[in-house]
């Protein structure tokens, strides 16, 4: 099959970033746009706009039928689905395969199974790859304390219905273990309804390390290399790299192999990514897999020169993989930074604000993936991410001074940023040596998040001056009087 | 002419002034004299203050002052004395100035009939050592001026009134 009109089932920088390959590809596009919605980078990339509604502008982006018109309508024979919304929806590519569209991304079995993390987890340990030694109640709930106690410790009791942490506890002795159970048991009842558990092993300090992949659908596979994704607030990536810093060539070889025989498995078809686990001794664990391209994809596109968007329309156009994995290469360092609207003094709180003025960095080694323009708006209708800021070196210490330099550069006003907390990270001597985990930015907010010198009296002035009421005020006040103004005698 | 400026929940009292050859800005610690030059850049400007030259970004939004400098961004918020207080007054402060506190008419720029702007400087005062001008907070036709330069004035009295708006 042959793709010639391509439509982005998705909004602000993802939609630009894959609007600007398809229209290098000679493919005709168009893309999304909520009613209420700011104009953006994609709608002047896309040939075409397509106005969706909905009670909210998030509902209407996941909202099925509504796309699948959209895409017929306009006579799109494919769609990519970017990140997020529905672009692991395995319901969506039932809709557009009937539609007789082509989606963009591996088959709904694959998204089927994925999704379902029990169900993943099992698939992955059943084929003899790596997962943290783990027990679940509902195998055998008579057996659940001597199972659990099997697992070794510490480790981490979950309920089996839980999300975003709830209901989590950490098992350091066996004395304690029967009483935890317990505990988290009424705990699971009281938040999800359900009191059934499972428990794993408590990894101390893990890093978050995953693997870029790409198959062909008829089990070719090829890996991109490792991202590492250690750098988080509030379980979301904000910092990304490759190559991690943690990893010797042998353990980035077998965790790279690893990943890539996961979705070999699967016959996985398009970019996916597999997750894992890394503990401080080097073993790792599968983690889960996103069968979709990742927001910190850039890094690797960076290192390998490959541009993943075109791998993916090649492998559903059915022309197959352009590469093996010896012509991959990782070459450099890349570091990609986050622009997000949000106080990183306030606890993340998304900012919202109108941007006065824009004005992106640019230079060797630099890309930025933007989803705003300059005189825009930005509103908590959307997640808070406003760009990407990534740069290339030959060095991990040449990209981040690279990267430094950049983010400094970068001018966005009239919205609070978190340009200065990502610079903050960056400088931190920890992340220069490499030295992080999951719980970094947490274990370090205080000396992140604070201030600089001061120079209050240069930003006054500077904000008095460029008042042009106050200062045309004081001009018109008589020259005797204006001398004279001021509180100190 | 004193401004309130906000950051990161602080407000600080300044006073701007012009010493006849340069601005110069009192701050509670002290008085900082401050050119702004305009380069060539979109919002760019080079600040001159504290024997200092830097060279910054900046944007001025309706309540805040956003300035990017030395590779931080910084936001200022603006607070207008007079505003706050005309704010402050409940529902008729749109067609009145109050007073803030006590003190002294330090000229008059309009007089009863005048069409005026939103903005446009009506009176000028001073109250404890600090002068202030009090502008129309709408557009509108003066009513009544009730002091003259020279008058002193009491805490909440009104020194301006513009006409009730027509509907």
């Amino acid at each position: 099959m042959t793709i010639s009109k391509l439509l982005v089932a998705n909004r602000g920088e993802i939609a630009a970033r894959v609007l600007r390959t398809a229209k290098a590809r000679g493919l005709a596009t168009a893309v999304l746009r909520h009613v209420a919605e700011q104009e953006g980078p994609a709608h002047l990339i896309a040939d075409e706009v397509v106005m969706i509604d909905g009670p909210t502008p998030v509902a209407a982006y996941l909202d099925i039928p509504q796309i699948v018109e959209a895409a017929k309508g306009i006579g799109a024979d494919a769609v990519h689905p970017g990140y997020g919304f529905l672009s692991e929806n395995a319901g969506f590519v039932a809709a557009l395969e009937k539609a007789g569209v082509t989606f963009v991304g591996p088959t709904s079995e694959v998204i089927d199974l994925m999704g379902d993390k029990v169900r993943a987890r099992a698939f992955v340990e059943e084929r003899g790859f790596p997962v943290a030694p783990s027990a679940i109640e509902d195998d055998d709930p008579a057996s659940f304390v001597e199972r659990a106690r099997a697992v070794g410790y510490p480790l981490l009791i979950k309920p089996s219905a839980g999300g975003g942490g709830k209901g989590m506890r950490v098992v350091r002795e066996d004395s304690t273990l029967e009483t935890e159970i317990e505990t988290a048991r009424r705990e699971g009842e009281r938040y999800f309804g359900d009191g059934r558990l499972f428990v794993e092993r408590y990894i101390e300090r893990p890093r978050h390390i995953e693997v870029q992949v790409m198959g062909d659908g008829q089990g070719n596979v090829v890996h991109f290399w490792e991202r590492e994704c250690s750098i988080q607030r509030r379980f979301q990536k904000i910092i990304e790299e490759t190559p991690s810093p943690a990893l010797t060539p042998e353990q980035r070889d077998e965790i790279c192999e690893t990943a890539a025989g996961i979705a070999r498995a699967v016959k996985y078809r398009g970019a996916g990514t597999v997750e894992f686990i890394y503990a401080q001794d080097g073993a790792f664990y599968f983690l889960e897999m996103n069968t979709r391209l990742q927001v910190e994809h850039p890094v690797t596109e960076m290192v390998t020169g490959f541009d993943l968007v075109a791998e993916q329309l090649r492998v559903a156009a059915g022309d197959g993989l352009s590469a093996v994995q010896a012509d991959i290469p990782q070459t450099g360092h890349s570091i990609e930074l986050r622009i997000c609207a949000e106080d990183a003094t306030a606890d993340f709180r998304p900012a919202i604000g109108n941007i006065l003025l824009l004005d992106e960095p640019q230079g060797e080694g630099i890309r930025v993936d933007s989803g705003i323009l300059d005189g825009g708006k930005v509103t908590t209708d959307f997640d808070p991410m406003l760009s990407k800021l990534i740069v290339h070196g030959p060095d991990r210490a040449q990209a981040i001074a690279r990267a430094r330099s950049a983010v400094q550069s970068y001018v966005i006003l009239g919205v609070t940023t978190n340009t200065g907390y990502l610079d903050a990270i960056l400088a931190h001597p920890d992340f220069a040596s490499g030295d992080v985990s999951t719980g970094f930015l947490a274990e370090q907010s205080e000396t992140l998040t604070a201030p600089g010198e001061d120079v209050s009296d240069l930003l006054m002035a500077a904000a008095a001056l460029s008042d042009e009421r106050l200062v045309s005020d004081v001009m018109q006040i008589p020259e005797m009087y204006r001398k004279m103004g001021g509180w100190r005698n | 002419m004193q401004r309130i400026f906000q950051m990161d929940g602080e407000e600080t009292d300044c006073w701007l002034g012009h010493d006849g050859s340069r601005f110069v800005l009192n701050t509670p610690t002290g008085a900082v004299a401050c050119q702004l030059d305009p380069t060539g850049l979109p919002g760019g400007y080079k600040l001159r203050a504290k024997g200092v030259v830097r060279e910054l970004r900046l944007a001025v939004g309706p309540e805040a002052t956003f300035v990017h400098m030395d590779g931080r961004t910084y936001e200022v918020g603006r607070v207008d004395p007079a505003e706050r207080l005309a704010g402050s007054d409940g529902g008729a402060s749109d067609d009145r100035l109050v007073a803030p506190m006590p003190g002294v008419v330090v000229s008059v720029a309009v007089k009863p009939g005048d069409a005026v702007e939103e903005g446009q400087p009506l009176l000028v005062i001073e109250s404890m050592k600090l002068e202030t001008t009090l502008t129309a907070p709408r557009d509108g036709v003066v009513a009544e001026m009730p002091f003259a330069e020279g008058d002193s004035f009491g805490l909440k009295d009104i020194l301006a009134q513009l006409a009730p708006e027509e509907e």
